[in-house]
């Protein structure tokens, strides 16, 4: 997908770790991981209000769009 | 009324698929052994005159045996399709009662579904056309084209289009973080 998930680089920044982020927005390991790696479909409003929140950021900073083909459904 | 558990549409249609499954089992079973049998004795009707003294009985063996055994191969045949159908529609509410029926699995065994009701029905004609000309003074199965029967297959095949956008969704929804 040409929408890139920066939460390694973002988390790397706050020195705050997987399951820290974990714990403080109430999604699980499992799902963060979907989303890190950049496996995650679509991210809910309120999963990125409480990132942002926690993170001290802005939505730019965890999304990035690369122009690219799209990467086809499964 | 309930959707699922004790009580349920679902639960009763179970009931109605588990019975048909054991019952198709037990008729499938009896036909491929009389299938056996009357090839046995078709090939070999001294061996049913020593069992039974009525030469009348074995006169008829002898002529009308082959014949009668593949008409019982064909409903075993008819029957074991029908039984691999509802094998496959019990996987289906399996899938339902664990609370999971867009399961990706499901949409491979309608398609199933749909290619057996249309094997048979293509076997229908088949048996039908070969019974015609092997014995054209009786008939042993029923040759008229049935509408009813191809649109069953079309709708099956719709459902397993309808399944495989469920399964997409139930999947775009399990990476919805």
């Amino acid at each position: 997908m040409p929408v890139r998930v920066n939460l390694d680089r973002v988390l790397l920044d706050r020195r705050m770790s997987l399951t820290e982020l974990s714990d403080r927005v109430g999604v699980t390991i499992a799902n963060l991981s979907i989303l890190k790696t950049g496996k995650a479909r679509a991210v809910r409003f309120s999963t990125l209000d409480a990132l942002c929140r926690e993170l001290d950021c802005q939505p730019g900073d965890l999304l990035t769009f690369e122009s690219g083909p799209p990467d086809s459904d499964d | 009324m309930r959707a699922l558990g004790p009580g349920s549409v679902s639960s009763f249609l179970k009931i109605i698929l588990d019975v048909i499954y054991v019952g198709l089992w037990i008729f499938v079973s009896l036909l491929s052994l009389f299938t056996l049998v009357a090839l046995l004795f078709s090939f070999n009707p001294e061996l049913l005159a020593q069992m039974l003294p009525i030469s009348d009985a074995v006169e008829a063996v002898s002529r009308d045996g082959p014949l009668f055994a593949g008409a019982l191969a064909a409903w075993a045949l008819l029957l074991g399709g029908w039984m691999v159908i509802v094998e496959r529609l019990r996987r289906i509410f399996a899938t339902l009662t664990a609370g999971d029926p867009f399961h990706p699995d499901n949409v491979l065994r309608l398609r199933v579904v749909g290619l057996i009701l249309a094997s048979l029905e293509v076997g229908r004609y088949v048996f039908s056309g070969l019974a015609r000309w092997l014995a054209p003074k009786t008939k042993v199965i029923d040759d008229s084209f049935t509408l009813t029967a191809w649109f069953s297959v079309l709708v099956v095949f719709v459902l397993a289009e309808v399944f495989r956008e469920g399964a997409r969704l139930r999947r775009e929804a399990e990476l919805t973080i």
